[in-house]
């Protein structure tokens, strides 16, 4: 009973899961580091500049929330497209925590790294 | 962009879904969100875009009911953060402070027009009792002094050395006036009960289970 909870599949795929909704939020202000961007913008940049697979509606809940905590700010910006567009940007506060979750996550992931190098020849040897 | 009906029927659809799924929202959020959405549908579909396309593009958001449901629990986080953040607390209290300054002022608004507009009817109906008696009366006196009072009721002959300056414009300022300060009153007091108190999100733990993608 224990052996099958351990080697459960689903228990990985949700730790992978939890893993990646934890550093959506610091994804995402990282991606408006550089300026403002609008939803699809921004996931388009997720997806281009990691392997985080993000579906597209976990994005505009989490901006809104990231908004009323006035970490972002946003915009309607009317364009070519025909409709208007709504962009957001970083506050100061946003920048804040933005360097704050960088430096966290730069401490955590080296930590990390060392506490997992004897598993890297592992992994290494199972990859095909 | 000019879609085809049948997708612009299904954008409308998955729209309209959404939208009685964020119900519970102030109305200015939910319009918000519906139309951030619908840009997100425009600009990740093709004017020549056919039905399956679109339809493709919903299924990438989720059932209005689970995308909803995320920002349930985004708004839920929200919450939470806010009750640890002292910036927030401090927001909150500020919220709370005016919430009760204004529901002080509202409070006052209210018993002078309901107050108003009762004293204008009753003394409507007194001058419909009493004709004679009731009034504004202005008085002067033998030593040069003056006076002006409302009165009615008490009899059905007009103060010494007094006229009365309304006349019979006291019925349409009784009986039209004094109700539509009521119903001010009544107007006023409800804008600023929706100003003070809107409605909140009830969030639905049981539709924001946990997502299996991010």
């Amino acid at each position: 009973m224990e052996e099958e909870r351990v080697l459960n599949p689903d228990s990985a795929d949700k730790w992978e899961v939890q893993l990646r909704k934890g550093s959506l939020e610091l994804a995402i202000l990282a991606a408006l580091w550089g300026g403002r961007l609008y939803g699809l913008e921004i996931l388009r940049h997720l997806e281009s500049g990691s392997d985080l697979v993000v579906a597209e509606g976990t994005v505009y809940p989490l901006l809104t929330r990231l908004r009323a905590l006035g970490l972002v700010e946003s915009e309607w910006v009317e364009s070519d497209s025909g409709h208007p567009r709504k962009y957001y940007s970083l506050t100061a506060a946003g920048r804040e925590r933005a360097l704050e979750m960088g430096r966290t996550w730069a401490r955590f992931a080296a930590s990390l790294n060392s506490l997992v190098a004897p598993l890297n020849g592992a992994v290494t040897k199972e990859k095909p | 962009m000019t879609l085809s009906d049948a997708s612009q029927k299904a954008i409308d659809d998955y729209l309209a879904a959404l939208r009685r799924q964020l119900r519970d929202l102030m109305e200015e959020d939910m319009n918000d969100i519906v139309e951030e959405i619908r840009a997100h549908i425009l600009d990740k579909t093709s004017a020549d875009a056919d039905p399956a396309q679109v339809e493709q593009t919903l299924a990438a958001l989720g059932a209005p009911r689970d995308l909803a449901a995320r920002y349930c629990t985004e708004e839920m986080m929200r919450r939470a953060e806010a009750h640890r953040s002292g910036t927030q607390k401090a927001r909150i209290a500020g919220r709370w402070t005016f919430g009760i300054l204004a529901g002080l002022v509202a409070l006052v608004v209210s018993a002078v027009g309901y107050s108003l507009g009762g004293v204008l009817i009753i003394i409507g109906i007194a001058k419909l009792m009493w004709p004679r008696g009731t009034g504004l009366w202005e008085a002067h006196y033998p030593d040069g002094t003056w006076s002006l009072s409302f009165s009615g009721g008490s009899g059905n002959a007009p103060p010494a050395n007094s006229h009365d300056l309304l006349g019979w414009w006291v019925y349409p300022i009784a009986f039209i006036l004094g109700p539509a300060i009521i119903y001010w009153t009544y107007l006023l007091g409800r804008w600023i009960a929706r100003k003070l108190w809107p409605s909140r999100k009830k969030f639905n733990y049981a539709a924001s289970a946990p997502q299996t993608e991010i």
